[in-house]
């Protein structure tokens, strides 16, 4: 857990970066914010076979927390580095062994965005994923948990609009701004194997993994946010 | 779970998924599972005498409201070490019991809860054909009996025609004769005789002597036996006849077979502490005093390979700690040769026997405590073993060793029948069977399987060397149940 949010941060820190330097070299209209940051859900509809041991629908709603910096704008185009910390997990039972799944997926990369009006920008992007899974099955049998974790590498394409709802009053032209943010897209990741197994030194001797198969988290999504831009 | 042992896997019942799940062990240690569909509502499941064949019986869906609806179904699943579906025959109505003939050439399906149910319809099923030929339904002429329990035997020399084989049908008070050779044929049905205080007998055993073509009966309350001799035909439209013959043994026999001794094939029926031989000819009786009470009696000539003209029976008993050896040959004219008896200090409930060609002089003495016996049919000795709970025997189906467990408890133990040493051992979960099974490269393997109880359909399983058991080498299976759940 901790070298992943290490990673987050060193990414986020050169996001931070990023903007300051497009700051310096060109001044942003007085909406396209600078930096933004993020709170909202990423509804995904994963339809692999192997989420079923895990959940008795196809649906993973995860907390997404964003970070984004402009870096380039051309008139009403501007260029934003932006990334994303997803965090969710479902439970269910498989012949009446609890099982859980455990999801982190971090996304970072370029978007495109377009004020239409000076409250209103659509976007896209391109962000390549990096998803930790932490399958657990209860075995009954056994008495043991067993677990199977891995990485999994994608990338999301997703495509939305944003909507200024409020900015704080004054002439600031660095003053807070509330934005309404949806996008909708399709995250694609890498299968990763469901063999189950116990952590060392737990459970019976020499003990054979549990083959659920595999599992795919890719699937279309949907994320709306609240952000807060400056 | 019920779970049941094949030759080359270990069948697991999963009747909440309609699904058998087969356990085989590819390699030494490895085990691999398989999940075959039953049908729909599993109703039976037996495994053949030779354990190469689970046989399933189940109801399909019922009602049936389309006519895709699966219908109801006998499935034969071959339990070598690649478990797969070997045939399955379509039933017309939905049955409740299977019968199998230890031969592997019959089964017999019955029974049933329709809105109207003949008890005495059977459905034959010819293991040897296939498909809807194989059936033959035949309906017992009743007199308000319907079946208790079924024999089928070995192929009976009738006078007057081959050799052929009868599934004998004992029901409340009469017995059914079906010529397997000629199934469709009418059943000959024969009353059994009332009580000694008048009332309705049921039958309490068959025995039959093949070469003789004899059979007979014991009834409950009755202190005579029902001998029938099968003859040839005495009308036309038969194919043979059956003569009765009610005689008397002087008590109520607990237990009955057919013997040769040097005077030629007679009845011997177990009457208190006495064995009394009827010669089924004459109808006349002979009382040989025993040395106990003995219940049970088991032919044991074919073990000992003799060069005698007559049989050796082992007599036993769950109410006497004594064995004997009731050896039947003898000088011409004799009666018989000898009772040796042995003092066991336990009854015995059961006779196991041990097949393969090594050790099938061997039997295994279950009794109704912590014990059993290994006993040498041929030095006579008999080799206690003691357990430390209830007890639970497996034979090996190579007939090398045999399986000691009790179910619910970690412990578990081999006995190899060259050496007698038990080898005694500790699983980390509670075992509820273990089964020995020829794996895939040839090698024994032993499963000790861990259930799960209701609330928990988990399956698992240690798995060991047959030949060199020992926990330090197991391997441990859990999450079996899982297979094909996506």
């Amino acid at each position: 857990m901790s070298a992943r949010f290490g990673l987050s941060s060193a990414l986020l820190g050169a996001l931070l970066l990023a903007a300051a330097s497009a700051h310096a070299a060109e001044p942003l209209a007085s909406h396209q914010p600078y930096l933004q940051a993020s709170l909202g859900v990423r509804m995904s509809k994963v339809s692999d076979a192997g989420f079923d041991a895990f959940a008795d629908s196809d649906e993973l709603t995860q907390v997404s927390l964003g970070l984004g910096g402009t870096l380039l704008r051309f008139q009403r185009f501007s260029l934003a580095a932006v990334g994303f910390w997803d965090y969710g997990a479902r439970s269910s039972t498989a012949r009446g062994s609890a099982t859980d799944l455990d999801v982190h997926r971090l996304t970072i990369g370029p978007e495109l965005r377009y004020h239409l009006l000076p409250p209103l920008y659509f976007f896209v992007n391109a962000l390549p994923a990096f998803a930790h899974s932490s399958a657990s099955l209860d075995d009954g049998v056994a008495e043991v948990t067993r677990y199977a974790r891995h990485w999994s590498y994608g990338v999301d394409v997703a495509g939305g609009a944003a909507v200024e709802l409020y900015a704080a009053p004054g002439e600031n032209r660095f003053r807070p701004r509330l934005w309404a943010i949806a996008e909708g897209g399709y995250g694609y990741l890498g299968s990763t194997s469901l063999e189950m197994k116990p952590d060392a030194g737990q459970g019976p001797q020499r003990p054979a993994a549990v083959d659920l198969g595999s599992l795919s988290l890719a699937g279309p999504y949907l994320r709306v946010s609240a952000a807060v831009g400056f | 779970m019920p779970a049941y042992g094949l030759t080359g896997s270990v069948a697991v019942l999963d009747a909440s998924l309609g699904r058998v799940t087969m356990l085989s062990s590819p390699s030494p240690f490895a085990l691999s599972s398989q999940s075959i569909g039953l049908g729909k509502a599993l109703t039976a499941a037996r495994v053949s005498a030779d354990r190469k064949t689970l046989f399933a019986l189940s109801r399909g869906v019922q009602p049936q409201r389309t006519p895709n609806d699966e219908r109801p179904q006998l499935l034969l699943i071959d339990g070598g070490s690649s478990p797969k579906v070997s045939r399955s025959y379509s039933l017309t109505e939905p049955m409740e019991q299977l019968v199998l003939d230890p031969q592997n050439e019959w089964a017999v399906v019955y029974g049933g809860d329709g809105v109207v149910v003949n008890l005495n319809e059977l459905v034959l099923v010819n293991l040897a054909q296939t498909g809807a030929d194989a059936l033959s339904s035949k309906t017992l002429l009743s007199f308000g009996g319907s079946p208790r329990r079924f024999t089928f035997t070995a192929p009976l020399a009738v006078p007057g025609g081959e050799p052929r084989r009868f599934l004998l049908v004992e029901r409340d008070a009469d017995l059914v004769l079906i010529d397997l050779g000629a199934p469709d044929r009418d059943a000959v049905t024969v009353p059994l005789p009332k009580t000694d205080n008048g009332g309705t007998a049921s039958p309490a055993q068959v025995v039959y002597d093949a070469d003789s073509a004899s059979l007979a009966v014991r009834v409950t309350g009755s202190t005579s036996v029902l001998l029938l001799q099968l003859a040839a035909p005495t009308s036309d439209g038969e194919d043979y006849s059956v003569v009765p013959n009610l005689v008397d043994v002087g008590g109520q026999p607990a237990a009955i077979d057919f013997v040769h001794n040097s005077q030629g094939l007679r009845l011997v029926a177990l009457v208190g502490s006495s064995a009394v031989l009827v010669d089924p000819e004459t109808a006349t009786t002979q009382s040989v005093q025993m040395p106990a009470a003995f219940t049970g009696i088991r032919r044991i000539t074919a073990e000992l390979n003799p060069v005698t003209d007559g049989d050796v029976a082992l007599l036993y008993g769950a109410n006497v700690t004594k064995i004997a050896y009731f050896n039947l040959s003898g000088a011409p004219g004799a009666l018989f040769r000898s009772i040796e008896s042995s003092e066991i200090g336990v009854s015995v409930k059961n006779v196991i026997d041990v097949p393969g060609e090594t050790f099938f002089d061997r039997k295994l003495l279950e009794t109704p405590n912590q014990q059993f016996y290994v006993l040498d049919l041929h030095t006579r000795e008999s080799a206690p073993m003691k357990t430390n709970g209830a007890l639970s025997l497996e034979v090996a189906p190579d007939g090398e060793r045999v399986w000691a467990y009790n179910p619910g408890q970690v412990g578990f133990a081999s006995v190899d029948f060259a050496t007698l040493h038990p080898v005694s051992l500790i699983a980390e979960r509670r075992v509820s069977n273990v089964f020995d099974i020829e794996g895939g490269s040839g090698q024994r393997t032993a499963i000790a399987l861990h259930l799960g109880g209701d609330l928990n359909s988990g399956i698992g399983a240690t798995v060991l060397d047959a030949l060199a058991p020992s926990t330090a080498y197991a391997r441990f299976y859990s999450g079996l149940e899982l297979g094909g759940v996506k």
